[in-house]
């Protein structure tokens, strides 16, 4: 049965500070429940993640605290120890390591710092691993490009919206100019669009 | 198997440093498992005293508790630390007091450092409120708990965090404080008074097991509910342990019991048995592919044209495997495939036909010797189930009938008895004769006479103590000459029992004395012969019936000067010697 109380003090405790740490906790899409929750961070400067917000899955088993919670990226990141299709993320205190004083703040903190300190010794994927190991200039790019076109908070989500309204027959740039000046809103580009 | 073999160098090393140990520490009330030097100064040569000589101890669960307090017991008395350290430094160790005091006076601190237990107990700060370090609730300090580093946490984190733990498995015995940046041990003192019923019983459960699966000296017995575990001797002769449960198994493997051959072969028998590799040689043997599509055809009957079955219905010739559209006139009629014979000639089939061939003969080979190894495996399961139901039920039948009290029928539970193990060893001659090379005519000649002797033998035993006795079974009343049967059947018993003892002597050297021991051999068959021979009606020993009708009466002794004839199984043995050679009948 899951700690009701014990992981609403942890949501307190971590958003307390989360301009100093650069991790935040929330239910996941606003909802209510406690075992479904949505991590942030923020990449660590001097890493081509700097300037990134990732988005990690929190799934908290029933056991939890006792079992480790179950997390994952929804941002795509291009790392070592991250899946690059599915976000999964290879870490040991995630799994055989994990201990019941571990909260979820320290398990967000030890991703960040997963982020500075790859480990592609221990790499769960394996193609970003080689290319760590054999050519670190072509890493350090595309890590750099996917934080750009995955993680920028402006960004999330606007690759998609332009694709739709390319895919709808309407230039890229225009579709792009559009959308930036509604800020973003896909029905309201749409409309203005369609009226120009 | 070569690590295998290290490994018990090894463990030789250590049952005589715990032997030391038990002597200098004066508190071993084990000195009997640990009578290893005295075993091996034994005469290696005679194997068959090693087997009577026990080298194992068949270990209860109470036993296997017992034993595990003594060890507990013993170190932590030794190095003046509490019980439940002992028992960690027991488990970490696998259990081997040696070791444990070996490491632990020659590193102290390392040893403390790698088992997580701490020089000097820190006791939970005396604050009036404490916050548990998992939930984070505030609590009143006297209801926290800490392992020996003082990180408080609360009775029902505690709980939690022990019984996850213990639901994980065995790990639970190396259970650490949940502080990721503490290793202090959490022993079973701490599981005691935090735990209940099911975790509590469920973690020494984990311990007890660990007391053999980790300990390098004790197995459990492999048979299915059997809840005992054996202690073997290492370096002690043979490896064949007899379960209290009655199951006999191989204490090095673990398969069953497989003397005389070794644990090797009966792997790669096993491993041969269990194979696909022989249904693949079966196919390769009686059997071609499809040329269009691959699928494999067993021709069983008819000509040479084949019709492969839809969808491909491809029309071949079997033996050029060539399209039957090109089988007409020209290539020398529809039933003569001269292009293969041509073909043969050039030796374009060559390859795949020898292969074909040979795979053949291997199959046939194989399904020899596995058929008789199988045969005689039934063959003991049912002496198994016989003696069972002689045991339950019969025994008490005959005592009836035959006014015999049932202490005096024990020679035929002996017999069957020997008829198991009989079967046992037969069948795993029949691995042994597999593996045993080709081209070693004579060893092979030896080992064919030796094992069809013994098997000739066993089979007279088993029809006496199937057929004859039945006899006496379904009688009304006594017989007179139920006593001649006694003698009989006890003596094809301890007689099989010693040719068989030979057969395992003889496979266990490696058939190396060949000399030697076919005389014993021959020996010890004509004495079978002579001393019953003439009362059995058998037919089924050729040799027999030579013998015995020159010897005339049976069971009588004769002394010619030099030697004396066991009037038990008239072996003619030295005069100096006052014990049968052969059957350790007093003279």
């Amino acid at each position: 049965m899951l700690d009701v109380s014990r992981v609403q003090k942890e949501l307190a405790e971590c958003n307390r500070d989360t301009a100093i740490s650069g991790v935040s906790i929330a239910l996941h899409d606003g909802g209510s429940d406690l075992s479904r929750l949505s991590g942030t961070i923020s990449g660590p400067v001097a890493t081509p993640y700097e300037g990134g917000t990732f988005q990690i899955d929190i799934r908290l088993p029933s056991g939890y605290p006792f079992e480790p919670p179950k997390m994952q990226f929804v941002t795509k990141v291009w790392h070592p120890n991250i899946s690059s299709q599915n976000g999964a993320i290879c870490l040991d205190i995630l799994k055989d390591q994990w201990s019941p004083a571990l909260t979820l703040k320290t398990a967000l903190l030890s991703l960040q710092a997963l982020l500075s300190a790859p480990e592609p010794d221990d790499p769960q994927d394996a193609v970003v691993a080689q290319q760590y190991l054999r050519d670190h200039q072509t890493f350090m790019a595309t890590a750099r490009y996917w934080t750009e076109a995955f993680a920028r908070r402006s960004s999330v989500g606007i690759e998609e919206k332009v694709q739709k309204l390319v895919e709808m027959g309407f230039p890229e740039d225009l579709v792009r100019n559009t959308l930036e000046s509604v800020n973003g809103d896909e029905n309201q580009a749409l409309e203005m669009l369609c009226s120009s | 198997m070569g690590s295998e073999e290290d490994m018990h160098d090894a463990n030789d090393v250590q049952s005589v440093e715990d032997d030391f140990y038990t002597g200098e520490t004066g508190m071993g009330s084990e000195d009997d498992d640990y009578n290893f030097g005295d075993n091996y100064s034994d005469d290696s040569e005679d194997v068959t005293s090693h087997r009577q000589q026990q080298n194992y101890t068949i270990l209860s669960e109470a036993d296997i508790r017992q034993h595990q307090d003594e060890n507990i017991n013993r170190v932590s008395t030794v190095l003046s630390i509490p019980r439940y350290a002992a028992c960690i430094l027991l488990r970490h160790y696998n259990w081997s007091i040696s070791r444990v005091h070996d490491e632990w006076f020659a590193d102290e601190e390392h040893v403390r450092k790698a088992v997580g237990l701490l020089d000097r107990t820190v006791e939970i700060s005396n604050a009036r409120e404490l916050t548990c370090g998992i939930c984070f609730e505030n609590y009143p300090c006297g209801r926290m708990s800490s392992a020996s580093c003082g990180h408080p946490f609360c009775g029902a984190c505690w709980r939690g965090y022990i019984s996850t733990s213990i639901s994980d498995g065995p790990g639970c015995l190396m259970l650490r404080c949940p502080d990721p940046s503490c290793g202090a041990a959490v022993g079973r003192n701490m599981i005691d008074v935090l735990t209940t019923g099911e975790d509590k019983e469920k973690y020494s459960r984990y311990l007890l097991r660990s007391y053999v699966e980790d300990n390098r000296k004790i197995k459990w017995c492999p048979a299915p509910g059997c809840e005992f575990a054996v202690e073997f001797v290492i370096g002690s002769g043979s490896y064949d342990v007899c379960c209290s449960c009655s199951y006999s198994f191989c204490w090095n493997c673990a398969e069953e019991a497989h003397r005389p051959v070794d644990c090797a072969t009966v792997a790669k028998w096993i491993l041969k048995n269990s194979a696909e590799s022989e249904n693949m040689n079966w196919i390769l043997a009686n059997s071609k592919p499809c040329p269009k599509c691959k699928r494999p055809i067993e021709k069983n009957q008819g000509c040479m044209h084949i019709t492969c079955t839809p969808p491909c219905k491809f029309e071949f010739c079997w033996l050029c495997l060539g399209p039957w559209s090109e089988h007409g006139e020209r290539t020398g009629g529809f039933y003569a495939c001269n292009r293969y014979e041509s073909a043969k000639q050039e030796g374009a089939y060559d390859e795949s036909e020898r292969r074909r061939e040979m795979a053949k003969n291997s199959l046939e080979r194989y399904t020899h010797y596995y058929e008789r190894w199988a045969t005689n495996q039934s063959s003991r399961q049912k002496a198994l189930a016989d003696l069972h139901s002689m045991q339950t039920e019969k025994l008490e039948k005959l005592s009836d009938t035959q006014s015999q009290p049932e202490s005096q029928l024990k020679f035929i539970i002996e017999a069957w008895l020997q008829i198991v193990e009989c079967r046992r060893v037969l069948k795993w001659t029949y691995a042994y004769g597999y593996y045993l090379p080709e081209h070693e005519h004579a060893k092979r000649q030896f080992f064919e006479y030796l094992q069809g002797e013994a098997e000739s033998g066993l089979e007279r035993l088993h029809q006496c103590a199937e057929k004859e006795l039945q006899v006496y079974l379904d009688a009304e009343g006594p017989m007179t000459d139920f006593n001649d049967f006694r003698t009989k059947l006890a003596g094809l018993t301890s007689v099989t029992k010693n040719y068989f003892e030979n057969l395992v002597r003889a496979l266990e050297t490696g058939l190396k004395d060949v000399g030697t021991s076919n005389n014993q051999a021959t020996c010890s068959k004509s004495s079978s012969c002579k001393s019953l021979g003439s009362k059995s009606k058998s037919g089924k020993i050729k040799a027999v019936a030579g013998s015995s009708s020159g010897s005339g009466a049976p069971s009588r002794s004769f002394d010619d000067g030099n030697l004396w004839s066991c009037d038990r199984c008239t072996y003619a043995n030295p005069r100096s010697t006052t014990t049968c050679q052969m059957c350790e009948h007093h003279r």
